[in-house]
């Protein structure tokens, strides 16, 4: 108790201790490969998590994205991915556009921005956006693409020497007319593709694949949710080294209520007994 | 009635079994009644799943200023059950509304004398005009957290107001119903010392109107790592190949959100650390679009009017200051959002003498 009323009476989201320092450096919007901000604002610390994963993701309990996504739990706050991805996830712009809708007063313009993040290990997201202003867009579109990030499964084309490079087995993806395919490609093939299904295989962390591409590409967007489609695929393919039989672990949920359940038990007896000594 | 009050966190309790009035808003701690605890049904105060004794989440104070209707005592308090198990059953949460009559227009007292100070004074000591209504919430829909197998997150809490039937007594009732309740109230006393009320950690609510929606835009500038230091216009396609064509207005759509979830999320973050939002007659902030339509009060059968809503900051701030060894704690529940809904004819009923 003496610890709450000690620094509470002002700043209410600090009292509670700001212990989960590894917030780290972001990447932030705008042109170019890949950038990373320096310095924090207040702003950012006031995250109070609205669902309770946001919570466990605050308190370190979940301490990689791979516990969220063993069981398939939705990933509602941009801050939790910010939080487990840290510094490594960068973002970059790929298309901003005015897209029209015609009223009796004129055109009504409003920009769609296309938001494609990574670390370049493994995980990527993709965000699109409407807004009435340009740098409205991109914010939403960090966000949703922040919301978005999957895993991305990466094998072996041959010899399995080294660190996967390559996408483990043919997979397509495929969003209106447009369908892509990635085959895997030997070390050193690069990835060979349109530019910009490019950059989203390149965010992922894939370093070699070839791709085969039909359809209408010259939708872009649909091209780009196309790759971004394969790429969520990977991990869903059975190849025979998932054969073995899953052992299934509890999800942090369950782990965290059981956790959560039995300290208040233990302090509750050491109460009595302190009362009666 | 279209103004919307949103209810930020204030200052913690020094204690969080400090008295405070009814007039204060606050989460957490003990529930400051106007009359006398014995006054009140022993039923309401128990868990219906469980029967272990429940503990205030929240107490508003709510009174209705309207041109037609003019009700100062007024005060809703919302109860839960801090059982671990209890906490995803809907039944376990109740929230009591309780306020004071208007003499006129109650055709019960108008047998009896009524004094206008009792209408200004406000005793704590069973003046019995309080006028008692018990709204039982129903939460459907509640946030499995996946110890059942439902591994989603995305759930609403709902509560449905229902007012129960008190009757309130004359004046030469009150006369004896005030000797009833001292000696209750002392019995009472002593039985509340020996059994501990679970209490909640304890800090008060201040409000503030919304603001201009214009500014919810200006919100996301807040976050750093989405502000832009360069042009931000991407280098120009130079292939004219490239040339993205065919893109019409999208709405939001996220992984593992939808754009229900999403404009939920964006009103939030106006106000990131809101606890409360209250707005009479006002629409409710739902997270998800599968929406329950709320019965009717069970009393008079009137559609039943949105009052007010909690919100998950709540749990976290109290998950936060949780002390096992003082006060239970709010680990077991995991809604996003809790709505109060209560009789739009404010109908009363009488406290049983």
């Amino acid at each position: 108790m003496a610890e709450r009323g000690a620094g509470d009476r002002g700043g209410f989201g600090r009292g509670f201790g700001r212990g989960r320092g590894d917030r780290g450096d972001r990447g932030r919007g705008g042109r170019g490969r890949g950038r990373r901000g320096g310095g924090r604002r207040d702003e950012e610390e006031k995250w109070v998590p609205v669902t309770k994963l946001g919570r466990l993701v605050k308190e370190g309990k979940i301490t990689s994205l791979e516990q969220i996504y063993l069981h398939s739990l939705p990933v509602k706050e941009h801050q939790i991915v910010d939080t487990l991805l840290g510094g490594r996830l960068k973002d970059e712009v790929m298309k901003i556009m005015p897209v029209q809708k015609q009223t009796r007063a004129g055109q009504r313009t409003r920009f769609k921005a296309f938001v494609v993040v990574g670390d370049s290990d493994g995980h990527v997201g993709l965000g699109v956006k409407c807004a009435k202003e340009v740098a409205t867009a991109i914010r939403g579109a960090i966000i949703l693409a922040k919301l978005s990030v999957v895993p991305v499964r990466r094998g072996y084309w041959g010899n399995k020497i080294g660190k996967p490079h390559t996408v483990p087995c043919k997979v397509t993806g495929k969003c209106g007319s447009v369908t892509v395919r990635l085959v895997p490609a030997p070390r050193g093939a690069g990835i060979v593709a349109a530019r910009v299904p490019k950059k989203v295989l390149q965010f992922a962390g894939i370093e070699d694949v070839y791709t085969s591409s039909r359809g209408s590409t010259k939708t872009l967007g649909n091209f780009v949710k196309a790759t971004f489609d394969c790429l969520m695929k990977t991990y869903g393919f059975l190849t025979p080294d998932l054969w073995l039989e899953t052992r299934f672990s509890k999800s942090p949920f369950q782990e965290y209520t059981d956790l959560l359940a039995k300290p208040t038990k233990a302090i509750l007896i050491e109460n009595s007994e302190t009362i009666e000594a | 009635m279209g103004e919307v009050h949103i209810g930020l966190p204030g200052p913690w309790a020094e204690n969080c079994r400090e008295k405070a009035d009814h007039y204060t808003t606050k989460i957490g701690g003990l529930p400051d009644w106007p009359i006398p605890e014995p006054n009140i049904k022993r039923e309401l105060l128990y868990c219906r799943v469980c029967d272990g004794r429940l503990c205030l989440v929240a107490q508003v104070y709510a009174p209705i200023l309207s041109t037609k209707l003019n009700i100062e005592e007024r005060a809703i308090y919302i109860f839960g059950c801090p059982n671990q198990d209890c906490g995803k059953n809907p039944d376990s949460w109740r929230a009591i509304r309780l306020q004071k009559g208007d003499q006129d227009s109650e055709p019960n007292l108008a047998l009896s004398n009524t004094l206008p100070s009792e209408k200004e004074s406000f005793p704590m000591d069973g003046a019995s005009n309080w006028l008692k209504d018990t709204l039982l919430m129903n939460d459907s829909g509640k946030l499995n957290d996946g110890s059942v197998g439902d591994k989603k997150l995305d759930d609403l809490a709902r509560a449905f107001s229902e007012a129960s039937a008190l009757s309130s007594c004359s004046k030469k009732q009150n006369r004896k119903k005030r000797n009833n309740s001292s000696t209750r109230a002392r019995v009472g006393r002593t039985t509340a010392e020996e059994t501990p009320v679970p209490v909640l950690p304890c800090f008060y609510i201040y409000f503030q109107t919304n603001q201009a929606h214009g500014s919810i835009d200006a919100v996301s500038s807040f976050y750093s790592s989405l502000t832009l230091k360069e042009d931000v216009y991407p280098a120009t396609d130079t292939d004219e190949e490239e040339k993205w064509v065919g893109e019409t207005y999208e709405y939001d759509k996220a992984l593992g959100a939808d754009t229900t979830y999403l404009k939920f999320k964006k009103q939030m973050d106006t106000y990131p650390e809101q606890c409360l939002r209250y707005s009479y007659g006002g629409i409710p902030l739902l997270a998800t679009s599968n929406s329950i339509e709320p019965d009717k009060c069970i009393h008079c059968g009137s559609p039943l009017v949105y009052e007010l809503q909690l919100f998950s900051p709540i749990l976290y701030f109290l998950q936060q200051a949780a002390n096992a060894s003082v006060a239970c704690s709010a680990d077991g529940w995991s809604w996003i959002t809790l709505i109060v809904y209560t009789c739009s004819r404010v109908c009363t009923s009488y406290l049983n003498s």
